[in-house]
């Protein structure tokens, strides 16, 4: 009973914090409700005992993904009245969209409703170490390939948001290297109460 | 109506999914709405991998929510440079504009 009673409220509380990322007019506001989405997400990943994931999902989605967006959004100075969507022109459109699924819904719950329980449970290990037994050794390529993945994006942003600018002075490290000492360093003899010619 | 099952949660990411792809359709100005929106979506993806993976006691739904993660954060990355370049070249993040990147 805890387990239903708890999967309501948190269901309840994502659901909420869904909608208050779609309506808020404030795009800071609409992360931070984003936030509080994927915690309550995370809940309920642990609630059902996918700790891993969740947890996973804690770090990365809140820790990363949700703060690159703070960050981005408190970056760009964006006029909040511009951006009020005109809702009666989108609609009929969304309407129609979400009417199709929510009926999808009703079509699979109702006529094909699943018999599987949560107390019907076999643990022999923990989640984690059921998680690595097969991501390193079944699913070792597609490990490898979401790490390509990973480099590729990094690159791309970095060379998407790179600005050369010519007049920054840097640092060129082939010119550097090949220098010797008689390009730095010159030794001159003087002689006393000479002083030193200048070329 | 004592325990859980499936049922619960294939609802509950499919809800998660609707106001996803609503924010998707009535949004079509602000540009990291709709980057949020997909956001929400790929969460919703995440229940529905993560909750069948429990109720059905195979683990590799988890490994593919794991899959599922790296490629969400990949698009946002992306997604987040082509905006911030955007915002750069243009002043505004009006996606209705972006057809004029075509010029």
């Amino acid at each position: 009973m805890f387990l239903v009673g708890s999967f309501f409220l948190f269901a309840a509380f994502l659901i909420t914090t869904c909608i208050f990322v779609i309506f808020s007019k404030n795009p800071v506001n609409s992360v931070l409700f984003l936030v509080l989405a994927f915690l309550n997400s995370t809940f309920l990943f642990i609630l059902i005992g996918a700790e891993f994931v969740g947890i996973i999902l804690a770090i990365v989605y809140i820790g990363a993904v949700a703060i690159l967006f703070l960050f981005v959004v408190m970056m760009l100075d964006i006029q909040i009245t511009t951006l009020m969507f005109n809702i009666k022109r989108y609609v009929p459109l969304a309407l129609l969209f979400a009417g199709i699924i929510l009926a999808e819904i009703i079509y699979l719950t109702v006529f094909k409703t699943s018999k599987v329980n949560i107390d019907t449970f076999i643990r022999s290990k923990n989640n984690t170490e059921q998680i690595g037994d097969v991501l390193y050794t079944k699913y070792f390529i597609d490990f490898q390939l979401s790490g390509i993945v990973l480099l590729l994006a990094m690159i791309g942003a970095i060379v998407l948001t790179h600005v050369y600018r010519p007049t920054i002075k840097r640092q060129n490290i082939d010119s550097q290297n090949s220098t010797t000492a008689k390009d730095r360093v010159q030794l001159v003899k003087i002689k006393s109460g000479d002083g030193i010619k200048d070329d | 109506m004592t325990s859980l099952s499936y049922n619960h949660f294939f609802i509950l990411s499919l809800i998660v999914f609707i106001i996803g792809c609503f924010g998707l359709f009535l949004n079509r100005r602000n540009m990291i709405l709709i980057l949020m929106c997909i956001e929400i979506i790929l969460l919703a993806a995440n229940i529905n991998f993560v909750s069948a993976s429990v109720f059905l006691n195979d683990i590799n739904g988890q490994v593919f929510s794991i899959f599922i993660l790296t490629i969400a954060a990949a698009e946002a990355a992306i997604g987040l440079a082509i905006l911030v370049i955007y915002f750069r070249n243009k002043g505004e993040i009006d996606i209705t504009q972006i057809n004029q990147l075509k010029d």
